[in-house]
């Protein structure tokens, strides 16, 4: 992983801004700190020079110049850590130990290069006062321990500072790291995604975090594309495999029309039987979209409460007359108020198409009944006839497109009708189970039951 | 009748218009939706064919707007192959009647047929009468030459149907949708089933049928062969 890339990630770029702010509080919160000691310090300069200057002045027998100047001698070979000068109004130095100076009435100070010759490694600050006949007199201290002090203060907190921006940075290059491996190893399978690999998934840490969340949702968005992916894929090759046969047919048909001189009536027949042809093309790729459709799930958003027990009602009378011209009996045993969430359309669609398998694969004089019932959390709605059945090892095949029992395909059909019961069935989350009427074939739909209403 | 067709693509338009035209009606085309609107909204129409997919503007939306404008002229809506939310969209949009296609010719003149004599249903239209035939829609009884005929309410629906088309070609696919509410296309003769019983009640006591099979279409109820 390449740093400028590092650099670039959302959560080093919070981490800057964190050190940024942590950076500017420290250096408040030192300037406060500089500015208290630094100031406490002088303010206890000031207050201890100007009660030297009280006493020294309380010490001279009287206020002539000469008694001060006496106690000014006195006081500097006594007191080390005061520096004294007393200097007349002409400048001359009467006593102590500093060099002449300006007469300035007020604190002054030297610090760093502006140091008394004399005093060069020394800081010194102090106050300087009118002595009276024009003398000055000037009282200073060592204030090399304020300044001192303040470096002191001053690179403390910039190590300090130093040190806490490194951890920062560091704790967030480490986090933006953790971040960036999880997203680059996300991105990763992408690629390989894209690349063709359409098995791969995004690694799980197992830890539960929000990463894996997201790992998780878009490994099942990946699986629910796979699974449309495949059935598109598999319509595709049913499409190329199934049709091929009609299609051969009807180029055969139309071609030995054309060559053979015919009469009108009999091209008019082919015409026909060929118009026919087609339309049953059309009807199985009607039928293999419509599963498609319905398999890829958009419909589940325009799903409505659907009153089994009528719909199952309406299909006995739908096929009632269809069964009495066959000699079979349709007979019903629906318990009433199932309701289920789901599109009306393909329940009738689901449940025609059952029906039409029974009664089309079964002989005259069969029997087919539509049960419907609520068991515990479910409804089980089972069409059962008593006909020639599906062998165990056939059951569930013939849920695939095109698979049919009769591999010739003299019978009526297209080999679409159970596939699309299946799909409608898994769009309701319902189970289709096929099963063994002893004789015949009993195909159950358990719907999970919606509230009854 | 006065129909527009706003289609696409070429081979439809003239099969569709060249139909219309022999089964009597005059009809003009819009190439593309825009277009389509325009003329829509510049003329009386009695009938208009409306494309799901059209360039410019969709199918969809054309016949939304007309319908927002305040523009009743029915619609005929045609969809593509497998589309089942086309119809429930379409309908919504204010389409009247839908066909999926491709579609036989006789399919579409027989919808055509019925939009565009589509009689404007009254309060007050508590009886139908076809020849000696007697529907009546309030006591939900039937009577055939002052004879009263017991109808199940699912004949009773299929033939109140057929009494309102009457003289029309009515479809097999028409009365799936109509009668049955079944939307796609059973394998087994349903419709035949039920006619032919229908035919039992009505018909077999009487010198002079009244439901009649249309050949390659559908069925028709009338006074006469």
């Amino acid at each position: 992983m390449n740093l400028p890339r590092l650099f670039r990630t959302s959560s080093f770029r919070l981490t800057l801004l964190y050190a940024g702010l942590t950076g500017v509080s420290f250096l408040l919160l030192f300037a406060m700190i500089f500015w208290s000691t630094t100031h406490f310090m002088q303010h206890q300069i000031d207050i201890t020079v100007a009660a030297e200057i009280k006493e020294l002045r309380n010490g001279a027998s009287d206020s002539s110049l000469d008694s001060l100047r006496r106690i000014v001698q006195k006081s500097t070979e006594q007191s080390p850590g005061f520096f004294y000068l007393l200097q007349d109004r002409g400048g001359t130095v009467l006593a102590g130990n500093l060099p002449r100076l300006d007469p300035v009435l007020e604190i002054r100070e030297w610090v760093g290069d502006n140091r008394l010759a004399q005093y060069r490694k020394i800081d010194i600050r102090g106050l300087g006062v009118d002595a009276g006949e024009g003398a000055y007199l000037f009282i200073g201290m060592n204030a090399h321990q304020v300044y001192e002090m303040s470096e002191s203060v001053a690179r403390s907190f910039l190590w300090g500072c130093a040190a806490a921006m490194l951890l920062v940075l560091i704790g967030g290059a480490a986090m933006s790291l953790s971040v960036l491996r999880r997203i680059e190893g996300m991105s990763q399978t992408s690629r390989d995604i894209i690349g063709g690999d359409l098995q791969r998934r995004i690694a799980l840490n197992g830890s539960g975090d929000e990463f894996d969340h997201l790992a998780i949702s878009l490994n099942a968005m990946l699986d629910r594309i796979q699974i449309l992916m495949d059935g598109l894929r598999q319509v595709s090759t049913d499409i190329a495999h199934d049709l091929r046969t009609p299609l051969t047919r009807l180029r055969q048909r139309l071609e030995l029309a054309q060559e053979r001189p015919t009469d009108a009536t009999a091209l008019h027949a082919t015409l026909a039987t060929t118009l026919t042809a087609i339309d049953a093309i059309l009807q199985t790729f009607s039928a293999l979209l419509r599963i498609a459709q319905v398999e890829s799930g958009a419909r589940r958003a325009s799903f409505t409460t659907v009153d089994l027990s009528e719909l199952l009602h309406t299909i006995v009378e739908v096929y009632q007359p269809a069964f009495e011209e066959k000699s079979q009996l349709l007979s019903e045993r629906i318990a009433p108020n199932l309701f289920v969430s789901g599109d009306r359309e393909l329940l009738m669609q689901l449940f025609a198409n059952l029906v039409e398998n029974a009664t089309r694969h079964s002989a005259e004089g069969a029997h087919v009944t539509l049960f419907a019932e609520r068991q515990a959390a479910a409804l089980n709605i089972s069409v059962s006839d008593n006909g020639p059945g599906i062998p165990a090892d056939m059951r569930e095949k013939v849920l695939q497109r095109f698979v049919r029992l009769d591999a010739s395909r003299s019978t009526p059909g297209n080999g679409l009708g159970l596939s699309m019961a299946a799909a409608v069935a898994a769009l309701h989350d319902a189970d289709l189970q096929l099963s063994d009427c002893t004789p015949g074939l009993r195909v159950t739909v358990a719907f999970p039951a919606a509230r009854s209403v | 009748m006065r129909i527009l067709l706003i289609e696409d693509d070429a081979e439809t338009a003239v099969y569709v218009m060249q139909g219309l035209h022999e089964s009597g009606h005059s009809i003009a085309t819009a190439r593309d939706g825009r277009d389509g609107l325009f003329q829509a909204t510049g003329q009386d129409w009695d009938l208009l064919i409306v494309d799901r997919m059209l360039p410019g503007l969709d199918g969809m939306t054309l016949v939304r707007t007309l319908r927002t404008g305040g523009i009743e002229t029915p619609v005929l809506f045609l969809t593509t192959l497998g589309g089942i939310d086309d119809r429930v969209n379409g309908l919504n949009a204010g389409a009247d009647d839908y066909l999926v296609k491709p579609f036989a010719f006789s399919e579409l003149a027989a919808r055509v047929a019925a939009l565009g004599r589509r009689p404007r249903r009254t309060a007050t239209d508590t009886t139908l009468q076809v020849a000696d035939l007697e529907m009546d829609l309030l006591a939900r009884s039937v009577q055939r030459a002052g004879r009263s005929i017991e109808l199940q309410p699912r004949e009773f629906r299929l033939l109140e149907f057929l009494m309102r088309h009457a003289g029309q070609v009515v479809t097999r696919t028409m009365l799936l949708e109509q009668v049955w509410d079944f939307h796609f296309d059973p394998h087994t003769n349903v419709v035949e089933s039920h006619i032919s019983r229908l035919r039992g009640k009505i018909d077999k006591t009487h010198d002079t049928a009244l439901i009649h099979t249309v050949r390659g279409a559908g069925y028709c109820l009338r006074e006469s062969a």
